[in-house]
């Protein structure tokens, strides 16, 4: 796994509140319920931080951001580099 | 007061090339219509529903992301003297099966002659649309454009009686989606010449939203005010707001808005997930009025908001309202520093419901903060729970009467007769009087609020219910303030059906919370598993919502915070 993935997983962990939960690339977030749309804002200013990109409004859904391999799928597809 | 007969003909009215609607979606991605051009598009879709078998008195359900053409196709609607309804769109956490349930029991009640759905409706959600025989499904795009530039006769808005239903406005939730509250054109022509009037409303304002349509809110006074006073309108999707609040800054700086409506955790929501360093990056100048509405209103949200942008004072106001009454029942008054708060005794207030104000700040009082003072025409009255008129100076339900009042939820006598007394609306909401103001101290017997949005704590137990391992009619949804959110977060409370469950809940906790986010859309913050018998039961063996509550801030003293 690329370390910008595994760092976001102990983002998600962090906000989470639990250290120990078990989550990998794949694991949903959103639409298992372990993270509410309001949290939705610090995933992708992480998800812009990590990959050097800047994300614009309007072009990301929430199913987008479900797991950390659709995050990083995202970035790819809609960020822009960062000016 | 706004002298059209009718919201057609307040919108035939409104000049052919002043800007209406501009419809945000980034800095260089944004589309703005003129009056004109929103009345062309709707008439044109109008036509199409017209060819389509909508007919006057005809029901329609409109289901479509926040757009401009969700909007045209209510006007639409409207023109033919139908009757619109939205309704939220399916997220892509929810469970095909029951939104499908959810919109085959609303479009059975409305007995809708058509569901409108926009043209890149997802295929995979098509499983959530259910209809009854009698109900068309229309593609706004395909269906309704076939004749693009054609425009169909409509018969003009002198045909509608301002006494006939105008819409039908929807409160969130399964349950919620039972109530569809009737207005008439009158009276949301009433509401919004109140509301025009105490907030001023003229010809330099520019309302900003990123309210969805299906919410009063959004649909009142963020789409029926700008419409019928002819002012324009900035809106985002609240799904791009949520995921980039800072964007709420962005848009009132580029586009030099003057008022906007937000629920309460909206305040603290923007300045804290937007880096101090850029707070000073935007000139919100040009706003005269944020009204804080929809949720309990809290002085310290609004304060962080004023201090984090350099909010003037006065822009920061405060308003009672629901959908029952169209909109606003109250308003601050605008041309004070903002709405007041006051501080009042804690003791008879938790014991006898009394309100002993105290000086500013006693420590130990409770505080609470105006939603200002009646509209023209609105009256409210503090009720006991006997039903009787409170002492003035005592806590009580909130009941009104208004001339903007509705005349009952749609198709459902049983619940109109429910929520009236002799002819005043008991909203369930409590709340006190003090020297013409009106302090909202709870909210509708069991009804959370989550980020504005209603949520019927009966929805997620009943769902939490189902599950095998807990035991059914065991289970307590509650609202628990978060300070660092500025709204409730939902915990559920329920007994395991064993003691010996309670060994390895991981699990157990993970499948509450994906079947009622499959269920209903929305996350739960917190699963509380207990043993047999831990919930306290009424008389009636019912699971007693405020003895449980009760039991676990002193079990669980992390859930203390207010709520």
């Amino acid at each position: 796994m690329p370390s910008e993935a595994q760092e976001m997983i102990e983002h998600i962990l962090q906000l989470l509140g639990k250290p120990a939960a078990k989550i990998d690339e794949n694991t949903p977030l959103i639409s298992s319920g372990l993270i509410d749309s309001m949290a939705l804002v610090d995933l992708l200013v992480k998800l812009e931080e990590l990959t050097h990109r800047r994300i614009p409004p309007g072009k990301v859904q929430p199913k987008d951001m479900d797991t950390v391999a659709k995050m990083f799928e995202t970035a790819e597809r809609v960020g822009k580099p960062r000016g | 007061m706004l002298e059209f007969a009718n919201l057609v003909a307040a919108l035939e009215a409104a000049p052919q090339n002043a800007e209406f609607v501009t419809f945000w979606v980034d800095e260089d991605e944004r589309e703005t219509v003129t009056f004109g051009e929103f009345r062309q598009r709707s008439s044109i879709q109008a036509g199409g529903l017209q060819e389509q078998g909508v007919s006057p008195g005809d029901r329609v359900v409109i289901i479509m992301p926040q757009a401009i053409t969700a909007m045209t196709a209510f006007a639409a609607t409207m023109m033919l003297r139908a009757v619109p309804a939205f309704l939220a769109y399916p997220n892509f956490k929810i469970d095909p099966a029951k939104y499908r349930s959810g919109l085959m029991g609303v479009t059975a009640n409305l007995g809708a002659k058509a569901v409108v759905i926009d043209e890149d409706f997802p295929e995979e959600m098509l499983a959530c649309i259910a209809l009854g025989p009698d109900t068309k499904l229309i593609r706004a795009g395909n269906d309704l454009s076939t004749r693009l530039g054609i425009r169909v006769p409509v018969e003009g808005s002198d045909a509608i009686d301002p006494k006939s239903l105008a819409f039908i406005q929807h409160s969130a939730g399964t349950t919620g989606l039972q109530k569809g509250v009737a207005l008439t054109h009158a009276a949301v022509l009433r509401q919004i010449g109140h509301l025009a009037e105490v907030l001023r409303i003229g010809s330099r304002d520019r309302i900003y939203s990123w309210l969805p349509l299906y919410h009063d809110m959004g649909l009142i006074a963020c789409f029926m005010l700008p419409m019928l006073c002819h002012v324009p309108v900035v809106m985002q999707s609240s799904i791009d707001w949520v995921m980039q609040p800072q964007s709420l800054l962005q848009v009132i700086s580029k586009t030099k808005c003057t008022v906007g409506w937000m629920p309460n955790f909206a305040f603290q929501f923007v300045p804290r997930r937007t880096p101090q360093k850029r707070w000073a990056h935007y000139d919100l100048s040009s706003l005269r009025l944020m009204i804080n509405c929809s949720e309990p209103v809290r002085a310290s949200s609004m304060n962080e908001f004023q201090n984090a942008f350099g909010i003037r004072q006065g822009v920061l106001q405060s308003s009672y309202a629901m959908a029952e009454n169209v909109f606003a029942v109250t308003q601050s008054d605008i041309d004070a520093a903002g709405p007041r708060t006051v501080w009042v005794d804690a003791q008879p207030f938790r014991s006898a419901h009394r309100v002993v104000p105290l000086a500013q700040d006693t420590a130990g009082a409770l505080s609470f903060t105006s939603s200002g003072r009646l509209l023209a025409n609105q009256q409210i009255r503090i009720m006991r729970h006997s039903g009787e008129g409170a002492r003035p100076d005592s806590v009580g339900e909130i009941a009104i009467r208004s001339d903007c009042l509705f005349k009952g939820y749609y198709n459902r006598p049983d619940l109109t007769a429910q929520a009236f007394a002799d002819g005043w609306y008991r909203t369930g909401d409590l709340g006190f009087l003090l020297e013409g103001e009106l302090y909202v101290v709870g909210r509708k017997k069991d009804l959370l609020i989550v980020g504005g949005e209603n949520i019927y704590p009966q929805d997620i137990e009943e769902i939490v219910g189902t599950h095998t391992s807990i035991h059914d009619g065991r289970v307590i949804a509650l609202g628990v303030y978060n300070p660092d959110l500025g709204t409730q977060d939902i915990v559920v409370v329920a007994e395991v059906e064993r003691a010996e469950l309670l060994n390895d809940t991981a699990e157990l906790e993970q499948q509450i919370r994906s079947s009622v986010v499959a269920g209903l859309g929305f996350a739960v913050k917190s699963i509380i598993l207990k043993p047999p018998k831990w919930i306290v039961k009424s008389t009636a063996g019912k699971a007693a919502r405020s003895a449980t509550k009760e039991k676990l801030m002193q079990e669980h003293p992390e859930f203390a915070g207010e709520s």
